[in-house]
């Protein structure tokens, strides 16, 4: 059994914000504040880079009641900020959730209270370890902080898979919804940046370094990209399957029209690999599949980052896939870093018809890699959306999102 | 709303018994447990000092595949090739349309444990390369990696559920067509953080774990890796591939309830095995024996024997049942691997392997629990596996003898 998949609702929360409107605001402008990241702990190494986007100030209550929020790790309380959002968006405020899958992606986990946990044990001896912080350091916490939220009790899971995690997600949810396993699944993709992993990425060289005027910018395809933007926060999106959500009257705002997946074995455990050509063919054979044209495909939001392996990889799928017929490419995590959702939840707009702005950080070409993305302000609204997300180790996905049919419901 | 059964074929696993599936299955249809003392970390001051550990083996050695390989990316490339080869599938595995869908609940932990001990200490010399496979996909990326894996490459972090909710997505995947054969399991490495944290919750026996036991007092740590080759039927038939059993279904849900107690009525488990049930095809009537989750904690295995009425009734005290976990402890991200790799074999065999454990069987909880001795099922021809998770993720899968499908 095999239904069709919809996207119905999008909720985000993140260093710009609290909602999609402020995620699309910030799209638009490029206004980011970086923080600086605190050093005090000592684990950083010396130079390198300084900031990050961090989402710490906000105010989530009404979203996220107090004593609820104090049982739960950062990104618990990012993610069930954002599932109140996309749930209140798809109309599902007051549904119910018997039959709610939850699938969550993320790349770190719950860092803080793992780096807490750490701390105790190391430092203290076990029986200073506190067993809150234990169930809340699983990776798969969020997920069930959601499920327990709404009363979710379908099939929950987590994945991580590194950068694609968002997307890796996206395709699980999906095919929980297709084979009728759930009647809805809420898909979040969400991560914490503190000091520590701010830290640990920067000695892996994977941060975007600080320019001549002090400041870091993440610049996707660029000739002198040198890393991404830290960052954090969640996105949820809800999915459904299309009779179920057209029936309710709801308005999607894409339909899922493929997902493939595939793994570069080039790749080292802490790197992206060079085998664009065999990543470029998983993608054509698995668009086949879907019955997806690499020409009825009319915009590509990239997971490029600024990372400067990462970014070839991509470039080489990308421009393999499509030689001289490449569409629009915009990447934004150059305006909004990564992990934290925002890629995901950038897609989804952009598929369903809003602006997402240009690829900021991007100035000068890379003669390597043949490939220039869309700096333009605001770009016709595309019929069919590629996303794509290369993970750092070798696995990928890629998510083709149609426009959606304008309905009856719609036009009422 | 059943779907197609898919072909396990190949089959690898390392153990607190040794490096191989055969060790593994001497060891579970001997009655001893593997669990004891152990060396891999300095556990003065911790509430237990019983763990299941994976022996020395020469793929120990740091020089074996590189230093950079953690020891969950070490039992993990083992029990793969061995998988694979009892698959007689080629090592690389380019030329197919192939996937891995693993399940780890800390990945290279032990490894990050090391490197943020030192980076605590002394920031500047503390190695990077510790950390190099540091997430839950370590393991399953140096898998693909070293076979050439073309296709989908995930690894579920749902704790202890995660490998059977990766059975989940690689029949799935298999079913839809995107692949025709798949690496499907888990793997995981003793560490303090899953020691500690186990420890702080007061959810370890100081004993080795004593599953369905009246005294039973918690859980047992353990560590290793199990890898299932699955194919397509129609992949399986076309290579006249050695097909050891098939996997029916696999069902998921969550309790909704708490972070760390099941819910006590066993309601949440039993969605799961109805789902996997479902999936299958197949009436609760249909299955012979039960791989229970059975971690020897009294809220698990109470929630297991309420599941095992709510699902099959009057029939439950006399449905044959086991704990892989009272042989090899709990394998945390990976158990949903062992606990079905042990039942393939199993219903292979004809044989249900012991739970070891000390004490007598809880009379509360009427589970027909094998003990001492294996017990013969030369019938058997289908059998179920349980998991349970923080957070309350439930998942279970449905096995069948190679000819039940």
């Amino acid at each position: 059994m095999t239904r069709a998949v919809v996207a119905t609702g999008l909720g985000a929360v993140g260093p710009w914000g609290v909602g999609v409107e402020a995620l699309a605001g910030c799209l638009a402008q490029g206004a980011t504040r970086p923080v600086v990241v605190d050093r005090s702990a000592g684990y950083h190494a010396p130079g390198g880079a300084r900031t990050a986007l961090t989402a710490s100030g906000l105010d989530l209550s009404a979203l996220v009641p107090p004593a609820s929020a104090r049982r739960m790790s950062p990104p618990a309380r990012f993610a069930v900020a954002a599932l109140r959002l996309a749930l209140a968006d798809a109309g599902l405020a007051n549904a119910d959730h018997e039959r709610t899958g939850i699938v969550v992606g993320t790349a770190f986990g719950p860092a803080f209270v793992t780096e807490q946990l750490l701390i105790q044990l190391l430092r203290q001896g076990p029986e200073a370890a506190s067993p809150a912080a234990f169930t809340e350091s699983v990776a798969s916490a969020s997920a069930a902080q959601m499920a327990m939220a709404v009363g979710a009790r379908g099939p929950n899971l987590a994945i991580t898979q590194r950068e694609t995690s968002d997307l890796a997600a996206l395709a699980e949810g999906a095919r929980l919804v297709a084979t009728g396993a759930a009647e809805r699944v809420l898909v979040a993709a969400v991560d914490e940046m503190i000091p520590l992993l701010h830290a640990v990425l920067d000695r892996f060289r994977a941060l975007a370094r600080p320019g001549a005027d002090g400041a870091e910018v993440a610049r996707p395809f660029d000739r002198r990209r040198d890393g991404f933007l830290a960052a954090e926060g969640a996105a949820v999106v809800v999915l459904e399957a299309e009779p179920d959500a057209l029936g309710r009257g709801a308005r999607p705002l894409a339909r899922l029209a493929g997902v493939v997946r595939g793994f570069d074995a080039s790749a080292p455990a802490w790197d992206w690999g060079t085998g664009s050509g065999p990543l470029a063919a998983t993608l054509a054979r698995g668009l086949r599949r879907a019955g997806v044209a690499p020409g009825s495909i009319d915009l590509v939001v990239s997971g490029a980052s600024g990372a400067r392996r990462g970014d070839r990889l991509e470039a080489g799928v990308l421009t393999t896939l499509f030689g001289q017929r490449l569409p629009a490419v915009v990447a934004p995590k150059g305006t909004v870093g990564e992990p934290g959702g925002a890629h995901l939840a950038a897609a989804l707009l952009a598929a369903s018809g809003r602006a997402i702005g240009p690829t900021r950080g991007f100035e000068e070409p890379d003669p390597e890699l043949g490939l220039r993305p869309s700096v333009a302000e605001k770009l016709p609204a595309p019929r069919r959306t590629l996303v794509s997300a290369l993970a750092s180790g070798g696995a990928a996905t890629w998510v083709v999102l149609d426009a959606p049919e304008p309905s009856p419901a719609r036009a009422v | 709303m059943s779907g197609e059964p898919v072909a396990v074929t190949g089959l690898g696993a390392v153990s607190g018994f040794g490096w191989g599936v055969e060790e593994l299955w001497r060891g579970v249809l001997s009655g001893a447990s593997a669990i004891r003392d152990f060396h891999r970390f300095d556990h003065t001051g911790y509430r237990t000092h019983v763990a299941s550990e994976v022996p020395d083996g020469p793929a120990l050695d740091p020089e074996a595949g590189g230093p950079r390989l953690t020891l969950a990316d070490r039992f993990a490339l083992v029990a793969a090739a061995e998988a694979l080869a009892g698959a007689r599938l080629p090592e690389r595995l380019e030329g197919a349309a192939a996937g891995l869908f693993f399940g780890s609940s800390t990945g290279g932990m032990f490894e990050s444990e090391q490197f943020f001990a030192q980076l605590v200490g002394r920031p500047r010399r503390a190695p990077i390369g510790l950390l190099s496979a540091q997430q839950p996909c370590g393991p399953g990326d140096a898998v693909a990696r070293a076979h050439g894996v073309t296709g989908p490459v995930e690894t579920i972090a749902s704790a202890c559920a995660s490998a059977t909710l990766a059975l989940g997505a690689a029949l799935d995947a298999l079913r839809s067509g995107e692949i025709e054969l798949a690496l499907a399991g888990g793997s995981d490495s003793l560490c303090r953080l899953t020691f500690g944290g186990f420890n702080a919750l007061r959810a370890v026996d100081e004993r080795p774990c004593r599953p369905f036991r009246r005294e039973r007092a918690g859980m047992s740590i353990g560590e290793g890796a199990a890898v299932l080759v699955l194919e397509s039927r129609a992949r399986a038939e076309r290579r006249g591939a050695p097909v050891l059993a098939w996997l029916a279904g696999v069902g998921a849900s969550c309790d909704a309830h708490h972070m760390t107690s099941p819910d006590p009525q066993g309601e949440g488990i039993s969605r799961a095995v109805a789902a996997a049930l479902a999936d299958a095809g197949l009436a609760p009537a249909a299955i012979d024996f039960v791989n229970l989750h059975g971690t020897g904690t009294p809220a698990n295995d109470s929630a297991e024997a309420r599941m095992l009425a709510r699902i099959f009734g009057a029939r439950a005290p006399a449905l044959p049942a086991t704990s892989t976990k009272g042989c090899v402890g709990h394998f945390l991200g990976a158990a949903g691997a062992v606990e079905a790799l042990v039942t393939v074999l199993c219903l292979e065999h004809g044989l249900v392997h012991p739970t070891p454990g000390e004490g007598t069987l809880d009379p509360g909880l009427g589970v027909d629990l094998v003990v001492g001795a294996p017990r013969a099922l030369p019938a058997a021809r289908r059998a179920l596996s349980t998991n349970l998770a923080f957070g309350g993720a439930n998942a279970a899968c449905v096995l069948l003898h190679p000819e039940a499908a």
